[in-house]
């Protein structure tokens, strides 16, 4: 990558390859990006990599001191919690629940979202007006308390909450993507598309939605620190995931009790939450100042 | 034209009420267990009651009609009684409110207090050391997970140095009457003879929960202040302002400060949902005796009569503060009148 421009040069490269090398001129970004994956790769293989089942409990070691300490054991790196279980691979494993079901919940959101956002977009007069109105009723209620509605209702458990958190989030895709496209509707070209004779169908596929994918996946990274916080909060409280469960909120609620003998238990869970909910802030706000940027060329 | 749009207000104010109420009274029959428990809050209902209390709550007519009389009842300020202790709801919400209310606007006050000089300052000195600090630390600040936050500031202060406490609005030890339900003033406008020491020990335990829970609107502030402000900077009537030898100082308060603020306010009104969640779990950890304390214990155990009133109560603050931020917005700004 060359530090400075000498010359003008003519960008002729397609959008996707200029977002790119916007994106990758911000280091924070990337490093972002990479911590990211690392998250993702956890989320996929933690079952094959952990080095001992997260779930078996060894009464000969309780409450094990991490390995940085005289007293840990080199085989188990961060210590065991109160019920001798290896705390590295419950932390592994953990991934799996935070981070993974977090992605699925902004996935399944953001295609409910998606559906419900472009028949609002594509809507007029007392039809909109209606929507309008709902989603400024579901806007208003706090996400949390809206899933501990759901959860107060089917009962608390790790897919109850999945279902609460994707319904939280649906009210904000659903008004950034009817936003998103009432306004591309308004440009010249969509007008030009139209007098060529596109349905609105053939609007929305090919004029509307390839303008405003970036739009979405910023607010799909939005959804997805939220939703981790949210999976990791309703955990925390004893409403999302139940304990043996080693989600990473969860982990931290058992590991009250033991607050003044094991603060790693409770410390490194929190890193972890901390982390990951960090490197998707870092893409998404790479991915803001690159959009903008790649526009303003 | 204002008045179209109060009108217009008034309208959506209405509709979102009308629907929520639908949403608190569908409730009744979501829940588990018998729909004439979870209406009434009565636990235990003996036979030869039973028909009295069908034809009270009209759950012998259409679900129009006990929609009605569901709405009447709210009118009246007859919200069931709780099934944990046999108390009218109402009466349990009027004690736990006013403590979320406290909290939850002592860490708005201190947001902004902290966070628009702060944007600002980053806005302005986008380039320096000090610029990129701010941007820098606020997006790790949002990025913590506020339970963490609180339990992390816990360890250190009140277990490790001991200097503050970890539950509580105030020790035991005092008395305070209750007039207001907000500590401060309660205690400003009692007639005790250890004032001092009283409002001392109410500040040093409110300290950690309005940190804890400022922490997020603090940085949604600096980062939001900040952006708007950059764009204002952009804004061909800054350079105006400058080419007219306007000073540095005139130019930012006067030019840029006043438009930069406008979606500020705006911001306000949509974070509030977020800060009374966040004060939800504060509550939690700080044992602090609010709103969100007692609706979380209402679902431990599960008493559906309470969680339908904190839903309404918390639901229309929201709503209610939403709409307030939104006509200050367009008083403010002459531009959002027009449409």
């Amino acid at each position: 990558m060359k530090k400075f421009r000498l010359y003008f040069e003519e960008q002729n490269r397609g959008p996707l390859t200029q977002l790119w090398q916007q994106f990758q001129r911000q280091h924070a970004a990337v490093f972002g990006l990479v911590m990211f994956a690392f998250f993702l790769l956890l989320t996929l293989f933690a079952p094959l990599i952990t080095p001992h089942n997260p779930y078996v409990q060894n009464p000969d070691l309780l409450l094990l001191a991490p390995s940085w300490s005289d007293q840990g054991l080199v085989q188990y790196p961060f210590g065991t919690d109160d019920l001798g279980r290896d705390l590295m691979s419950r932390l592994m494993k953990g991934a799996t629940y935070t981070f993974g079901i977090a992605l699925v919940t902004v996935m399944g959101a953001l295609l409910m979202g998606l559906a419900l956002g472009a028949m609002a977009g594509m809507s007029k007069g007392v039809k909109s007006s209606i929507f309008n109105h709902v989603l400024d009723l579901a806007l208003t209620i706090p996400s949390l308390l809206l899933a501990i509605i759901i959860v107060a209702v089917l009962g608390p458990g790790l897919w109850n909450t999945t279902w609460a958190i994707m319904l939280a989030l649906l009210p904000q895709f659903v008004h950034g993507i009817r936003n998103a496209i009432q306004d591309t509707l308004k440009q010249d070209f969509v007008a030009a598309y139209r007098l060529d004779g596109a349905s609105n169908w053939q609007v929305l596929r090919y004029a509307v939605l390839p303008n405003i994918w970036e739009h979405i996946t910023v607010m799909a990274t939005m959804a997805l620190s939220t939703a981790i916080l949210d999976i990791a909060a309703l955990g925390f409280l004893g409403l999302g995931a139940q304990a043996p469960t080693s989600e990473w909120g969860v982990m931290i609620a058992d590991a009250l009790d033991l607050i003044y003998l094991a603060p790693w238990a409770i410390a490194l869970p929190g890193i972890l939450v901390f982390a990951a909910v960090l490197s998707v802030n870092l893409v998404g706000d790479g991915l803001r100042t690159a959009m903008k940027k790649r526009r303003e060329n | 034209m204002m008045l179209h749009y109060f009108l217009r207000r008034a309208f959506l104010i209405g509709f979102v009420f009308v629907a929520l109420t639908v949403l608190a009274f569908s409730l009744s029959y979501l829940f588990p267990g018998e729909v004439l428990n979870n209406i009434s809050g009565l636990t235990d209902i003996q036979p030869e009651q039973r028909q009295q209390l069908i034809q009270y709550y009209a759950l012998d007519q259409s679900l129009l009609q006990q929609y009605i009389a569901y709405v009447n009842r709210i009118l009246d300020g007859e919200w069931g009684l709780s099934f944990s202790s046999q108390q009218p709801v109402l009466s349990e919400i009027i004690a736990v409110f006013p403590a979320t209310l406290e909290l939850a606007s002592y860490a708005l006050i201190l947001s902004f207090v902290l966070g628009i000089p702060l944007g600002l300052f980053a806005a302005v000195k986008a380039d320096s050391v000090f610029g990129k600090l701010i941007s820098a630390v606020t997006l790790v600040a949002y990025s913590i997970p506020i339970f963490w936050w609180a339990l992390l500031l816990i360890m250190l202060f009140s277990l490790t140095l001991g200097v503050l406490p970890t539950a509580g609005r105030i020790s035991v030890l005092f008395d305070i009457p209750t007039t207001t339900g907000f500590m401060l003033p309660d205690i400003w406008l009692s007639d005790i003879d250890y004032k001092s020491e009283a409002s001392q020990d109410a500040f040093r335990h409110l300290l950690l929960p309005a940190i804890v829970l400022a922490t997020y609107p603090t940085t949604v502030m600096i980062r939001f202040t900040r952006d708007s402000m950059l764009a204002v900077l952009e804004q061909s009537y800054i350079k105006t302002a400058r080419a007219k030898g306007l000073s540095r100082f005139e130019v930012l308060y006067h030019h840029g400060l006043r438009n930069a603020l406008l979606p500020v306010i705006r911001q306000i009104g949509l974070q509030f949902s977020t800060l009374i969640t966040l004060a939800m779990i504060t509550e939690v950890i700080f044992s602090w005796p609010g709103i969100g304390q007692w609706l979380l214990d209402s679902i431990y155990q599960r008493n559906y009569p309470a969680i339908q009133g904190g839903l309404l109560v918390v639901s229309c603050l929201v709503i209610v503060v939403n709409m307030l931020t939104e006509i200050l917005h367009t008083l403010f700004n002459p531009l959002a009148r027009k449409a």
